[in-house]
């Protein structure tokens, strides 16, 4: 075929398919106004005269977590919602009516009137959906309120599912918690699926995985006249049931959890972070203080929140992933790490000074914290003893470079990854970062010796830390961290199985790692050892006790450790800060969270307790 | 100008249309923005008026000017304007209702897809004049598919669903109208259908046994045939597998994306709305200002997206259907005119600015009607909106301009 040729008025054959087309599309557009307009003209005309068309959402209730054994972290159980559709007839005929409302609905839920008002002016530029006033009211306020409703047009009592933390305080870090969108986040496109008043995750697993554990709201047309419901309004759609969220099933042991967080006393702030150091699965995660996420659910006032978040002790901050600390001692094992794979010292290397309570070095004097002194160590009793005076010998021998090259193979400067929002970068200083810091020549050689035994710049966050504890455990693997277990009831594991995107195996010779896992070992067993707090029955344990000065108080207590030393399956990192001692303070928490990894309470005790 | 005295041949029914629609879209812009509750929009009918004078002198200067004049080198350079003003807005647009669309300076906010839309007009009633080309070889095709694919992705990337699909149905339109025959045409949707087909097996094969049938009837040629059955052999087997290895959130997003009432709660609402105040004015409506569903204010974009619900409901099927008519009438001198014109772009501008009405209207009405989805499209001269109602006299000053001069070759 061949385009016609188009002379004059050539056009006439298109120009009649054409209107007829127009036309024909026209005329079912008269149709269907007529089907509307005259045929069922006077349902919609008392539609729009006597009722109105409401939507009501069914929120979807938001998964359940769970802990590796299925016990209950966080669910969702019925509640009572009010709310006002601020669109009522009452009020948009009368806009003054709504004063009244809210001057007698507001002794009836014990809210000022007038916060309420603020809330309706704001929601109702942003959507035409009923306003809920007030979560999770009790019952004898809504029989109040149902007793009253000829006086509270549009008022509706709702059924919603309500976030539920059955332990409280426990977990609270790493569940996370709750609360109502944001109008600022509200305008961002990302956040296109979420209406003014929906609830989402903040902070921890509710934050991360907030779109798995959402689900998916219905909705159904409801026909509300005034004395209230008349009925499902079958329109265009039919009602969309409400998809519940996913569930999911964390690697948390709720046993060692609990252990952990009762191993500090009242008042105490720390972390204490376990993983499986064979596949990186993480087995509590702690941060003290900690809060109640059930105070979120319901919607909490701004003063509680400023108390929350800003007064003294921060219990919303994450310890174990936001913050960073010097890790001491902590660090000597992988500084003799660093020694050894550099081949700077062997295991029977002494140095030349032997320790008697201080090292100098040019005019300024480094003191080890045992003034009396260590004697002459080579590496095995340095770790054991933690003597300072041959950590900074070592680190003068390795030499900046070298050190910062092995700490940067550990990635000790980077995240370890793990799924929870905000985790904070550690930190292991080089020569670039100095001249930077301080200019080019202008920093003391002397920053290797605080470097090589964990103090000056060198920070790192707990849960980098037990990232570093694995490796040395599993002879060479740093894994990143993980917290779930299984998604949906039979949905596919994401760990046991070792999935090779979240291990990083770093090139590191056996009789390095064997040297230092040796003297971790003996740091626990040894009468000598700084670690014997950390001894668990029938268990071998290696360990490493750390004191990180810091200028803003009394120094911080660290304890890492793992076990059983043979074929290892816990690794464990503890911080108390301002606590004083590792060996003191930090290994008997340790020792808590081992014993109750290994000889965990007989399981009725414990259902008791998930109950309560 | 366009006065009548100098220009006899000025389509009356098309001027009278045109300026009936105009005057009745300033009173239900009034009408839908008097109720106490929309204070802040009470002035936007002077807003309105002040627009409508500069849509006439701008729609009288274009008509004007010979409209030869637009062939050619200027179509080039027109299209590299709208194109020019559409790369802006996506890197220093305004967001409005979660898209990309305006560009501003100070107080003045154009949107210039409304202007890219009629340049690209231009541009393709320039390319598909030459009467030397064989428009049935795909080769030749190449340029007008280009030239309205561009700007589609451009605003695809917005994203305004509705207005990307805009450029497609104008250049089909004005395919159709250059000489390219029907079955090509439908060849070339079918990729698009084997898309939407695809994901149900029964329906699928029978639309691949009628392609099937189809495409052995109409006997053309080799290449262009192996290029439809290879194209939709690929596009049929590849979509589900693509579909099915996406995540659950990148499903969702294209879902959301290409029906955004879908998910919304708001959308499946504003319909229903819509349709109680259409349906509620009856058969002579509740009266000029009287409506009551608008008061409800269950949608911001009443003087916009959703004026003609205002005009179904207090005008009722009389009044509607008055303006559908004018609508229609409009539609209708635009074919006529371009069917007139002995000059072959003449048509082709015609046709196409006509084209870029039947699809705004339609896709509009169909919408407040409940027949099709909430696009966010406006209904060309009677929504409220500067740069759409300049867009609109911009189309039929052309229009005008063609049927002034439909004796020249």
């Amino acid at each position: 075929m061949r385009a016609e040729p188009i002379a004059l008025g050539g056009w006439q054959r298109r120009e009649r398919t054409l209107t007829i087309a127009v036309v024909g599309i026209f005329a079912l557009v008269i149709l269907r106004l007529f089907v509307l307009q005259v045929l069922e003209g006077s349902r919609y005309r008392e539609l729009s005269e006597e009722n109105r068309i409401r939507v009501e959402v069914l929120t979807a209730p938001r998964g359940e977590i769970r802990d590796r054994k299925g016990r209950l972290l966080a669910d969702c159980v019925p509640s009572f919602t009010v709310t006002l559709d601020p669109f009522d007839k009452a009020y948009t005929r009368a806009p003054a009516r709504l004063d009244s409302t809210l001057a007698a609905l507001g002794p009836m839920l014990d809210v000022d009137p007038e916060m309420l008002r603020d809330k309706i002016q704001r929601e109702r530029k942003i959507s035409f959906l009923p306003i809920r006033l007030k979560r999770n009211v009790d019952i004898k306020s809504v029989a109040v309120v149902s007793e009253h409703r000829d006086q509270l047009p549009g008022v509706q009592v709702e059924s919603e599912p309500l976030r539920r933390y059955p332990l409280g305080l426990m977990a609270s870090h790493l569940l996370g918690y709750v609360g109502e969108i944001s109008d600022k986040e509200l305008a961002k496109p990302e956040y296109a699926n979420y209406l003014s008043g929906d609830l989402m995750g903040r902070m921890g697993i509710e934050r991360r995985y907030e779109d798995l554990l959402r689900g998916q709201d219905g909705k159904r047309f409801l026909e509300v006249n005034a004395l209230g419901r008349k009925g499902d309004f079958l329109g265009e759609k039919h009602p969309v049931l409400p998809k519940r969220g996913t569930d999911l099933e964390l690697t948390i042991d709720l046993d060692v959890q609990r252990a952990a967080e009762d191993a500090f006393e009242a008042g105490a702030r720390g972390a204490v972070v376990a993983i499986d150091p064979r596949n990186g699965e993480v087995l509590a995660l702690a941060s003290k203080p900690n809060y109640d996420p059930n105070e979120f659910s319901t919607g909490i006032t701004q003063e509680r929140w400023n108390e929350l978040s800003n007064g003294g002790n921060y219990p919303l901050f994450n310890r174990a992933i936001q913050a960073a600390y010097p890790p001491g001692s902590t660090l000597k094992p992988f500084t003799a790490l660093a020694g050894l794979e550099a081949g700077a010292i062997t295991a029977g290397t002494y140095f030349a000074q032997s320790c008697t309570g201080e090292y100098r070095f040019g005019s300024r004097v480094f003191g080890c914290w045992k003034h009396e002194g260590h004697g002459s160590l080579a590496i095995h009793g340095a770790i054991v003893q933690s003597c300072d005076v041959y950590f900074y010998q070592l680190g003068l021998r390795i030499g900046l470079e070298r050190l910062a090259d092995f700490m940067s193979k550990l990635e000790l400067s980077g995240r370890t990854g793990i799924d929870l929002p905000q985790e904070r970068r550690g930190l292991f200083p080089d020569q670039a970062w100095y001249d930077r810091r301080f200019g080019t020549g202008r920093w003391s050689r002397g920053i290797i010796l605080n470097l090589a035994i964990g103090q000056g710049e060198v920070t790192l966050t707990p849960v980098k830390l037990v990232q570093l504890v694995a490796f040395i455990a599993n002879g060479g693997t740093l894994w990143r961290p993980h917290l779930i277990r299984s998604i949906g009831s039979n949905g596919l594991p994401r760990s046991g199985a070792p999935d090779d995107s979240m291990k990083h195996v770093v090139a590191i010779s056996d009789r390095s790692l064997s040297i230092v896992r040796d003297a971790m070992a003996s740091v626990v067993s040894d009468p000598q050892g700084t670690g014997g707090q950390a001894r668990v029955d029938s268990v071998t344990v290696a360990g490493k006790t750390g004191t990180a000065q810091n200028p803003h108080g009394k120094d911080h207590a660290l304890f890492i450790c793992f076990a059983p030393v043979e074929s290892p399956r816990i690794a464990v990192a503890v911080l108390v800060e301002n606590a004083g001692h590792g060996s003191t303070a930090a290994a008997p928490i340790a020792r808590k969270v081992l014993q109750a990894f290994f000889h965990p309470a007989p399981p009725e005790s414990a259902a008791v307790v998930a109950r309560r | 100008m366009i006065s009548p005295r100098f220009s006899p041949d000025i389509d009356r029914p098309l001027l009278l249309a045109t300026l009936l629609l105009t005057v009745i879209g300033i009173a239900f812009v009034f009408s839908a923005t008097s109720m106490p509750s929309a204070a802040a929009e009470h002035g936007l009918y002077l807003k309105q008026i002040a627009y409508l004078l500069l849509a006439i002198l701008a729609g009288g200067l274009i008509a004007a000017v010979p409209y030869r004049i637009y062939e050619g080198k200027t179509s080039y350079l027109l299209y590299a304007v709208g194109l020019g003003l559409l790369v802006l807005t996506l890197f220093i647009g305004h967001v409005g209702l979660g898209a990309q669309r305006w560009l501003g300076w100070g107080p003045i906010k154009i949107q210039p897809s409304e202007l890219a839309k009629v340049a690209t007009v231009i541009l393709l009633a320039s390319q598909l004049a030459d009467r030397k080309k064989d428009w049935t070889q795909i080769k030749n095709l190449v340029r007008p598919v280009l030239t309205a694919a561009v700007p589609c992705l451009l605003v695809l990337k917005q994203p305004d669903l509705g207005t990307a699909i805009a450029f497609v149905a104008i250049l089909f339109t004005m395919l159709y109208w250059a000489g390219l025959p029907f079955l090509y045409l439908f060849f070339m949707i079918t990729p698009i259908a084997n898309v939407a087909l695809s994901f149900f097996t029964p329906a699928w094969l029978v639309f691949l046994g009628l392609l099937a049938v189809i495409l052995y009837r109409s006997r053309i040629r080799l290449l262009p045939l192996l290029l439809v059955v290879g194209v939709n052999l690929i596009v049929g087997i590849a979509t589900p597998q693509i579909w099915n290895h996406l995540q659950p959130y990148q499903k969702q997003r294209i879902t959301t994306f290409l029906d955004p009432g879908a998910d919304a709660y708001g959308a499946g609402y504003q319909i229903i709305q819509s349709k109680i105040a259409i349906g509620s004015g009856q058969v002579f409506g509740k009266g000029f200002l009287h409506g009551t569903q608008k008061a409800l204010a269950f949608l911001p974009e009443q003087h916009t997206d959703f004026i003609y619900s205002v005009v179904g409901e207090e005008t009722g099927f009389l009044g509607a259907a008055l303006v559908a008519s004018l609508y229609l009438l409009l539609i209708l001198r635009g074919i006529k005119v371009a069917n007139r014109a002995r000059n072959r772009f003449g048509g082709l501008l015609a046709i196409g600015m006509t084209s870029i009405f039947l699809y705004h209207v339609l896709v509009n009405i169909w919408m407040t009607v409940g027949l099709a989805p909430v696009t966010g499209l406006p209904l060309p001269l009677l929504s409220y909106g500067g740069s759409s109602l300049v867009a609109s006299f911009l189309q039929v000053g052309l229009i005008q301009n063609v049927a002034m001069r439909w004796r020249e070759y």
